[in-house]
């Protein structure tokens, strides 16, 4: 046998060569002093490296109860905000409910994530490749939540619906007439199905979460989403016009939402099914900040888009919508 | 399975944080980002849950590199660390000086050499380190011994050219 690689050295060294090979390398080091030399220095050498690494060790501290990670820390943190948000939302909804309308002038609170959107140019870029929020190797991943997680989210969307004083089921008549939010009292009261209307504000904290089986059972088939995305929550619309909210997570400080209800439902302007196609073509009349407002129809719904990202992110997100696991 | 998840926290978590940390160079950010891996395990369920983790790991590290680049906020080369088991000044400014030189000692590596070295420190098999970085296994230990050795020359010649690197 010629002499030992520097390789298969350190192969042997770290107890990764196979047997045969290093059975191989014994007998040779046992008869050649040069190897035998360079076995002890490539010893020294690993440790060293070791060592050295060693010096660039973050300090030790207790790692998190697993279970905790559901939330990731990093999302509350930047979260926080939005749900002070919720909780004055609320507040005003409860006092719109005891005192009716005439005591409501207060202009809703804007989350951050709802102004980075309305910042966004109207312009959309298709050329655009590989938005950074889709080019991450980890959410082309096809797995999906397993039903083991999806109901952790649904038990908790069903604490929080608890906690919240607002009815659990269709939306009753009084509600739809006078729903208890400042946002939806500004849209007109016959345009109960606009989900434009509804959305970039502060929707999220005003419509009731609701379990998959509700869900389920306004849309007439299962809600859709993104496959791969944890599923945040589950909403539907105050208004009880059909319409249902999807929240998923794209990563750590980013949600979208999907918003979805059956195509019959759709006013005139929505009518005729056509994939990928804009709410721009489909209602020129409509004004800036609900011109680029991205909607597709997905079996039987029609399903539109909305997040911090941009209009081409959304797009190829949109395209990838299906029913939910 | 939720089980083998948390078998592998406990295996596995303090090793994805050294990683993480070798990569990001602040341990509060590299806990973060080690626990947004898990908590992306247990909603996709990776068959090979550790090897997973540490290519998701890296994808976050390299994102968090290329954003800290973009916003030019890494003009502190390293924070002090607060709970820096040095008990006397001295002994933390060595331990800052120490984590400094290996730090520059690792960025003169490729970077496939530092991969496999810090997946090999964070406890990774040859076969692990070869599905990572798509090296063949038997070029595992032709690029550690490489990896190491650069290492090592590279920090000895830092110590020698002085101590300027200290003030991070």
């Amino acid at each position: 046998m010629s002499h030992v690689d520097d390789g298969a050295l350190h192969a042997y060294l770290d107890g990764e060569l196979p047997s045969t090979e290093r059975a191989a390398l014994e007998a040779h080091v046992a008869g050649c002093p040069d190897c035998r030399a360079r076995l002890t220095e490539e010893r020294a050498l690993v440790e060293r490296a070791s060592v050295l690494l060693g010096l660039a060790q973050p300090a030790e501290r207790p790692a998190p109860p697993l279970h905790q990670l559901r939330q990731p820390r990093l999302m509350w943190r930047l979260r926080l905000p939005l749900a002070w948000a919720a909780s004055v939302v609320l507040a005003l909804g409860v006092g719109y409910s005891l005192h009716g309308p005439s005591s409501t002038a207060i202009p809703h609170a804007a989350s951050p994530a709802v102004a980075r959107e309305e910042d966004r140019p109207a312009t959309r870029a298709p050329e655009d490749k590989a938005p950074a929020s889709l080019g991450r190797q980890e959410f082309s991943r096809t797995n999906r939540p397993s039903d083991g997680l999806t109901s952790g989210v649904e038990a908790k969307a069903a604490m929080r619906q608890q906690a919240q004083p607002q009815p659990r089921d269709a939306a009753p008549p009084a509600v739809a007439a006078a729903p208890p939010s400042v946002t939806v009292a500004e849209s007109p009261p016959s345009a109960a199905a606009d989900l434009s209307a509804l959305r970039g504000r502060l929707v999220a904290t005003e419509w009731p979460i609701i379990r998959r089986e509700p869900a389920r059972r306004i849309l007439g088939s299962e809600p859709v989403g993104v496959p791969g995305l944890a599923v945040r929550v589950i909403r539907r619309s105050p208004a009880g016009d059909g319409t249902v909210l999807v929240e998923q997570q794209l990563d750590s400080a980013t949600v979208i939402q999907l918003f979805q209800r059956p195509a019959t439902a759709d006013v005139a302007g929505y009518a005729a099914p056509a994939p990928m196609r804009y709410d721009r073509q489909a209602a020129g009349l409509r004004e800036r900040e609900n011109a680029d407002r991205l909607a597709r129809f997905v079996g039987p719904l029609r399903v539109e888009i909305a997040g911090p990202l941009s209009q081409d992110s959304l797009n190829r997100l949109l395209e990838q919508v299906k029913p939910l696991p | 399975m939720p089980e083998d998840i948390a078998d592998v926290y406990r295996s596995t978590y303090r090793a994805l944080v050294r990683f993480l940390y070798r990569k990001v160079w602040d341990a509060e950010r590299a806990e973060d980002l080690a626990q947004e891996a898990f908590a992306r395990a247990l909603v996709h369920k990776p068959e090979n849950a550790r090897g997973w983790l540490f290519v998701v790991a890296a994808n976050m590290a390299r994102d968090e590199a290329r954003r800290a680049a973009r916003e030019r906020r890494h003009l502190t080369l390293l924070k002090s660390e607060p709970e820096t088991v040095g008990t006397s000044p001295e002994d933390e400014i060595d331990a800052d000086t120490k984590r400094t030189q290996v730090r520059a000692a690792l960025d003169q590596l490729t970077p496939r050499d530092r991969e496999a070295l810090l997946l090999w420190d964070a406890g990774m098999s040859y076969d692990e380190i070869a599905a990572h970085t798509g090296l063949a296994r038997g070029a595992i230990g032709t690029t550690l011994a490489r990896a190491r050795r650069r290492l090592v020359e590279a920090y000895d010649a830092g110590i020698e050219g002085g101590q300027h690197v200290a003030r991070g």
